[in-house]
């Protein structure tokens, strides 16, 4: 689609205007933090890590480190005592006392080079104790396991997540909704299986790297690749006893978040590292092998689920059992757990249900949000459960999913009302797409061809109060700067912000300006940019501020004319009067005021607007239960549907079509929204066919771009129809709601689903691979190739 | 380790260096130019972020020394867009919305522009065998296809600035 | 390493004016020393601390290193510093090497292949490298030039082990040579990988067929990649095609024995079961194909 470069548009809500950042990024003028300049003063740092998956440190020797020419200081956890941690303080910034998974960092190293730091990092010498490791969330939650976190009971934790001390859960969420035993009998289909995801990664193409400056005075700033500006000052500040307002922390562009960059990852460790050398910035990068296993990544999950329908295709019944492997620190995790567990049914209306949900600490890398937060972890064995019910009670699997969607009105699980969304649209809009009823043939006699479908839904995962706020101040000659706290990370939220300014100011579009980068010394508070979850929060706040400013302005207008400021509004940058047809341009007035009559004084003066919003309506849930009055803001659903064909004789797969459409509330900008769709169909096709691989010891196998492969631009299917319903979200700016995750959340299941219909078999355990797929065939006895 | 004393052009201008043996030419760009259009993804060729010109090819800096750039004429992100003025191909990546986080861009644009400087109007296949050295994590590939296309189909890029051209 | 260095270690880079220099100054210290060709190899492993060369000795400059000439008589020698993309695309390869110049293209990404060089893919000798079992089959011949001066060694003979070749202390490749092929030949090149395209081969297959005086009329040459140690010809498989006429029946045949010519081993990218079973049906398909080819060349 097109998006010309306008000189004014107005109303621009609705519209696909071109996006903000394009010039800067299409000329290479974008910064990112490893662009910024810091001049000779710039230290780099490097970490040494651990080379066990799990052992106590008997001794850290650093002396030969600190006699490399060059290096500046060595840290140790000894001179880090801190915990840091999202939900659950449960991770030291460099290891103490034991380290958890391979490649922990033990200690870290500065030096006027990158070079000189690493050279150093590898003299550091650690006398290490092994202990037993565990690396499947299965064996870690037997009570013979070894003891991830002796200490758990002592962490800091936030009230809504329940770890459980003496073992190694993290967090166990409990759903119980009617009486799933007397249900099962009711039920004339039930699928019972198991199904298997393993770690993936984020893969954004700019890895994580911070900059820290701690100065003499105590002030310290962060320049960060980050999601979350405001919380990362917020958890260093608590965790390294730095007051607030003595922590700035400022990030640029964004190369590619996908959840890897929220919370705090190595942020922290390069806030310690310039503690021991105040008044020089230090440089901590990521490598791309320490990308793959050093920051997040995706958690593992083990999913034990049970669904029952009855002959009619009711869904009657669901038991479900979610163990994540969390990896060696939870502290994000936990709320992974949460979320799946209180959105454990899908989007379904199930009347009854008991839903287990834990994170469990293994000796692997640490797991961490990833975009889709829990749900395409437990859709991959929902949908595919969903369809088989389908085929058991000869239902068509799209119509299966109009009959049992969650509607309207639904009390969907957690006892919540389901907020206005319709998955059925969606559900029409892509079986359209995708020509659902026909069977076409494939395309050679060795290939098959099938199609597969999926719902999907997903509430923003985050604690009951996350606040955005924005601030609107004009220049002189009438334009206007958008303050914000949300990050820019591709997704489009400077361009919406500037929208929704423009639309709730009367402004054209082109007057608008969203100031970056974003820096909690200047810019007004935004919980994270997480969550799918800045276009109504922060497009909340952004029009508040608007409507406050012109507010503003109508008052000042209208008692200059003695009008009402009710007959009076701005239309493209210029106050006018429905009454009496005056006009009085935005120009200077937004900073000079108007004058009064006869020159007796003036009116008003320099206008700034300020909004802010959270919501303040979401409620505890029950321990036992997982019940209460409003479990969450609002969900967005979606569907989506894949059309491919098989090479039985190799196992590989061309991907014909996939067709998606979402119920947004209101597209804001309608390409935006197809972007991420289309990002979000390749990124979930690629998902399904990723997996980081770790040896016996909790190794790493394929840390690097050679053998973790995502897709690239010849895998990508041959057509993605990409599409969106509009049922306004009740508390969303136009009645918006957020789409960025959701948009590859079901994409593996349907793919799965779609191999079924083309082969007959299913793969309960990802990641799909040519070679799996062949040898399935080959073990039916249907290829010799 | 030594090092040595090159020269090399870069997006038209002559540059005098002295270099270190184990440097690449995407450090030289970064470190000693500012040059940071160029972004560093992977280090290991597999990425393309760092995709440059190098005497009017397309190669990944990271995998060239700057030692070896002696002489060579090199052209960045930086030098594709004159005036201010995005060029018709870069213009044609901001209508289709071909740009979303941005890192990935500047390879993209510089492979993209080698393409159709040897092959004026490629294929989608074409196009999509000449991109699979720049990955791109968050687009999904359709609109940089789509955008060279579009390129395409108007009149040829504008020229890069070249050395003594 | 699991953690490899973000930047090269430090080395000495030198650019000798001769090849004799460039030879005597890799045999002085053989254990520290590398000849420096396009680099995207040995860089990676030079980062992951495989290789720690205290001096890189760049020759791709050197006399003829990028140079492709034909000789009718002769046949054609390919500089082994000419890029892959200068191979792939040369107007003489694609004519008259075509199974040459599709192996070539195969590898990575154009960026890649416009500074992996031939000599490179060929001395590198991962069990993977595309241009391998092409040269093995158009009967490659490396030129080496060391301490003893020019010595050649057949491409059958020149890989010994995953990394290994025949190259002495001192030694650097100068030059492919592939005699004129036989006529009315054609070839075909095919790889499995994770991706569609631009992923080390994880099966590699290549067929070369021409018109020939056995039984069957015809002789089809079969190299596979990243199945062994080595790049692997398949003498049973070819000994079945001179034999029988062909066809389905005996392209399967040869598959089922290019099949058993294989030795793969269970790795992180995948499964030797998958392999075998690869090199059966791109061995197949690529017979199928070839034999299309000639058939269309009558």
């Amino acid at each position: 689609m097109a998006v010309s470069e306008a000189t004014s548009t107005s109303d621009p809500v609705g519209k696909s205007v071109r996006r903000v950042d394009v010039f800067d990024k299409l000329t290479g003028a974008a910064t990112f933090t490893d662009d910024i300049q810091f001049g000779p003063n710039l230290y780099h740092a490097r970490l040494a890590r651990s080379p066990h998956a799990h052992a106590l440190i008997k001794r850290i020797d650093t002396s030969k480190a600190l006699e490399v020419p060059g290096v500046k200081a060595v840290v140790t956890g000894q001179d880090a005592p801190e915990l840091v941690g999202m939900y659950l303080v449960d991770r030291p910034v460099l290891a103490r006392e034991r380290v958890r998974y391979f490649g922990e960092p033990v200690a870290g190293v500065v030096a006027t080079s990158e070079s000189i730091a690493e050279e150093a990092s590898r003299l550091v010498e650690v006398e290490y104790e092994e202990l037993p490791a565990v690396f499947e969330p299965m064996d870690a939650i037997k009570p013979d396991a070894p003891l991830i976190h002796p200490d758990l009971g002592e962490y800091k934790v936030v009230p809504f997540i329940f770890p459980e001390p003496g073992t190694n859960i993290s967090e166990h969420f409990r759903l119980r909704k009617g009486d799933v035993e007397s249900a099962w009998p009711k039920c004339d289909a039930i699928v019972e299986m198991t199904f298997g995801l393993p770690q993936i990664q984020h893969v954004p193409l700019e890895p994580h790297v911070s900059v820290a400056l701690w100065e003499a005075s105590g002030e310290v700033t962060l320049w960060t690749s980050t999601q979350s500006p405001h919380a990362q000052r917020d958890l260093i500040a608590q965790s390294i006893g730095i007051p607030h307002g003595n922590l700035r922390v400022m990030s640029p562009y964004v190369g590619g978040g996908f959840g890897g960059k929220a919370g705090v990852t190595m942020e922290a460790s390069a806030v310690v590292l310039a503690r021991a050398v105040k008044g020089h910035p230090v440089k901590l990068r990521m490598t791309r092998e320490e990308e793959f296993v050093g920051t997040t990544m995706r958690q593992s999950l083990v999913a034990q689920t049970k669904i029952g329908c009855d002959a009619e295709g009711n869904l009657l019944a669901m038991e479900t059992e979610y163990y994540f492997g969390g990896g060696a620190y939870n502290d994000y995790g936990v709320n992974i757990a949460r979320a799946a567990g209180y959105s454990c049914t899908g989007p379904y209306d199930i009347p009854n249900v008991k839903g287990d949900s834990c994170s469990v600490y293994t000796n692997l890398p640490i797991g961490g949000p990833m975009r889709g937060f829990g749900m395409p972890e437990i859709h991959w064995g929902i949908e595919q459960i969903m369809d088989q019910l389908a085929e058991k009670i000869g239902m068509d699997p799209a119509e299966f999913r109009r009959r049992n969607c969650v509607k309207t009105g639904d009390t969907i699980l957690t006892g919540m009302e389901m907020p206005a969304i319709d998955v059925a649209a969606c559900v029409d809009k892509v079986t359209d797409a995708i020509d659902w009823d026909k069977r076409e043939k494939p395309s050679a006699p060795h290939k098959r061809r099938g199609k597969g479908i999926a719902i999907m839904w997903k509430a923003p995962a985050m604690p009951p109060n996350p606040g955005s706020s924005a601030v609107v101040r004009f220049n002189e000659d009438g334009t206007l700067n958008v303050e914000i706290g949300a990050q820019e990370l591709g997704q489009g939220a400077f361009t919406v912000a500037a929208q929704m300014a423009a639309q709730a100011l009367g402004l054209p579009f082109e007057w608008v300006r969203v100031v970056g980068p974003i820096d909690t010394k200047y810019s007004p508070y935004e919980w994270q940019t997480v969550a799918s979850r800045i276009t109504w929060s922060m497009g909340n706040a952004v029009k508040a501020a608007a409507e406050d400013a012109r507010r503003q302005i109508l008052d000042v207008v209208a008692e200059t004319w003695d009008e009402t400021p009710e007959d009076l509004d701005i239309k493209d940058g210029v106050v006018i009067s429905y009454r009496s047809e005056r006009e009085q341009p935005l120009k200077e007035m937004v900073i000079y005021g108007l004058p009064k009559e006869d020159t007796e004084g003036w009116r008003g003066g320099p206008i700034v607007g300020r909004g802010s919003f959270m919501p303040t309506y979401v409620t505890n849930l029950d321990f036992d239960t997982g019940q209460g009055p409003r479990a969450v803001v609002h969900y967005t659903v979606g569907a989506q549907a894949v059309d491919l064909e098989v090479d039985t004789e190799t196992g590989e797969i061309d991907f014909l079509k996939i067709a998606s459409a979402y119920d947004v509330g209101k597209a804001i900008n309608p390409d935006l929204i197809m972007t991420q769709i289309e990002g979000g169909a390749v990124h979930g096709l690629s998902s399904a066919f990723e997996a980081l691989r770790f040896d016996e010891r909790g190794r790493p196998l394929n840390q690097s771009m050679v053998d973790y492969r995502i897709a690239s631009a010849v895998d990508v299917p041959k057509e993605i129809h990409g599409d969106y319903v509009e049922t306004p979200l009740e508390d969303g700016p136009w009645g918006a709601r957020g789409v960025g995750e959701h948009v590859m959340v079901q994409t593996a299941p349907a793919i799965a689903n779609a191999i079924n219909d083309a082969l007959g078999i299913r793969f309960n355990d990802l990641p799909l691979s040519a070679e799996k797929i062949f040898l399935a065939l080959q073990e039916r006895g249907e290829k010799k190739a | 380790m030594g090092s040595h004393p090159i020269t090399v052009t870069v997006n038209g201008a002559k540059e005098r260096l002295n270099v270190q043996s184990n440097e690449t030419l995407l450090q030289m760009l970064r470190e000693r130019l500012a040059l940071t259009g160029t972004k560093n993804g992977c280090s290991a060729g597999e990425c393309g972020a760092c995709t440059i010109l190098m005497n009017g090819e397309p190669v990944n800096a990271c995998m060239v020394l700057a030692v070896e750039a002696d002489g060579a004429d090199i052209v960045t992100v930086e030098g594709l867009a004159k005036d201010g003025q995005l060029n018709a191909l870069q213009e044609a990546f901001a209508e289709q919305n071909a740009v979303q986080c941005g890192f990935c861009t500047p390879g993209v644009l510089i492979s993209a522009h080698a393409l159709l400087e040897r092959n004026p109007h490629p294929t989608e296949e074409e196009t999509k065998l000449a991109l699979v050295g720049n990955l791109c994590r968050c687009t999904g590939y359709l609109r940089l296809v789509e955008a060279v296309q579009a390129a395409s189909e108007k009149a040829a890029p504008s020229a890069p600035m070249k050395g003594d051209a | 390493m699991y953690m490899p260095s973000p930047g090269l270690p430090e080395f000495d880079y030198v650019k000798p004016t001769s090849l004799a220099e460039a030879s005597r100054i890799l045999a002085e210290r053989p254990d520290r020393t590398r000849p420096l060709m396009g680099g995207t190899d040995l860089f990676v492993r030079m980062r992951d601390g495989l290789v720690r060369p205290a001096k890189m000795v760049d020759v791709k400059h050197l006399p003829g290193m990028q140079a492709i000439r034909l000789d009718e008589e002769e046949g054609l020698t390919i500089g082994a510093a000419t890029t892959l993309n200068q191979v792939a695309g040369h107007p003489v390869v694609q004519t008259r090497y075509p199974l040459l110049a599709e192996a070539a293209n195969s590898v990575a990404s154009y960026q890649i292949r416009n500074r992996a060089t031939l000599g490179g893919n060929l001395c590198n000798a991962s069990p993977a490298a595309d241009t391998a079992p092409a040269t093995l089959l158009l009967e490659g011949t490396m030129v080496l030039y060391g301490p003893g001066g020019e010595r050649f060694v057949p491409a059958e003979d020149f890989f010994l082990g995953p990394g290994t070749t025949a190259i002495r202390p001192g030694e650097v490749m100068t030059a492919i040579r592939f005699p004129i092929p036989p006529a009315g030949s054609a070839g075909r090149y095919l790889k499995l990988g994770r991706n569609k395209a631009g992923d080390l081969a994880i099966a590699g297959v290549a067929v070369l067929g021409f018109p020939n005086g056995t039984p069957s009329g015809h002789s089809f040459r079969i190299g596979l990649a990243s199945v062994g140690p080595v790049p692997l010809r398949a003498p049973q498989a070819e000994q079945a095609l001179a034999a029988n006429p062909p066809g389905e029946e005996s392209f399967m045949l040869a598959a089922e024995k290019a099949m058993d010519a294989a030795a793969p081993i269970d790795d992180v990218r995948a499964s030797a079961a998958y392999r075998e079973a690869m090199v059966r049906r791109l061995t197949f398909r690529a017979l199928r194909d070839v034999w299309a080819q000639m058939e269309e060349g009558k």
